[in-house]
């Protein structure tokens, strides 16, 4: 099982860039690119909390269920 | 004092190291040439070596093959010391960065690992050889081993430190790519 970080699409639905979300948030904006390109191992629910508040949604409007193995998609990180 | 990071323990520690490694090499390097030097200007046998010096002759009390496997021996035994230290400094030089658990630690402890194994069967080939030489020389009594259980017990702990170092590499890349 793999899950998906929609953060890019959010952030185009909401007009807004990466380094004003990392402003809003309190990430830097290099950890908001490993979250936006996939590449994150984990994410906190502060973050989640406050990525929510940011862009005004769900967490389920950030997060997508792709079924496959997670070997997968680390595979394609990698 | 502190353990990690500069003007710490591992500054002073790898002070030694650094020492310890230049003489090691140092002598590596004076050995391997006379080894060659050995094979090349005397005959592989097993008479006597002479040697003359200031007019003088020196019979030397081992043959020359002898004392040539004699040397082998102790190079090999330098060379494994070399690469043991050198993988130590660099595992010193992390610790001074205050950053050990890095992937690169665990290769590098497997090389100590190995190089302490090979250590230990130079070490038990250049006892038996001296115990077979002609002259007097110390040998095991009866029931006295060669075996040292403490230096296979060290080998065993310098591998399943690697594999700790591996786990923890792996939490850190884990908590790095937490957001």
């Amino acid at each position: 099982m793999t899950v998906k970080i929609r953060l890019d699409r959010m952030l185009f639905e909401r007009r807004m860039s990466l380094s004003e979300l990392a402003d809003r948030v309190g990430v830097t904006t290099a950890n908001l690119s490993i979250l936006k390109t996939g590449r994150a191992r984990a994410i906190r629910f502060s973050t989640l909390d406050a990525l929510c508040v940011a862009l005004d949604c769900q967490p389920g409007d950030l997060l997508e269920f792709v079924p496959g193995r997670l070997d997968d998609l680390n595979d394609t990180e990698s | 004092m502190r353990a990690l990071g500069p003007q710490s323990v591992s500054s002073f520690l790898k002070i030694a190291l650094d020492v310890v490694y230049v003489a090691a090499v140092g002598v590596a390097a004076v050995v391997g040439p006379m080894i060659i030097a050995l094979l090349i200007a005397t005959p592989f046998t097993h008479s006597p070596l002479e040697f003359k010096l200031s007019g003088q002759v020196w019979v030397s009390p081992f043959s020359n093959a002898t004392l040539i496997a004699l040397m082998i021996g102790v190079e090999t035994y330098i060379v494994c010391l070399v690469v043991v230290l050198n993988r130590i400094r660099r595992i010193v030089d992390t610790l001074i960065m205050g950053d050990p658990f890095r992937p690169e630690n665990v290769g590098r402890l497997r090389w100590i690992g190995t190089g302490l194994i090979v250590l230990e069967i130079a070490t038990d080939g250049l006892r038996w050889l001296v115990a077979h030489l002609p002259q007097a020389h110390p040998t095991p009594r009866a029931g006295e081993s060669w075996f040292n259980p403490t230096a296979w017990f060290a080998v065993l702990v310098v591998f399943v430190l690697a594999e700790v170092f591996r786990e923890g590499a792996r939490l850190r890349q884990e908590a790095e790519l937490t957001i």
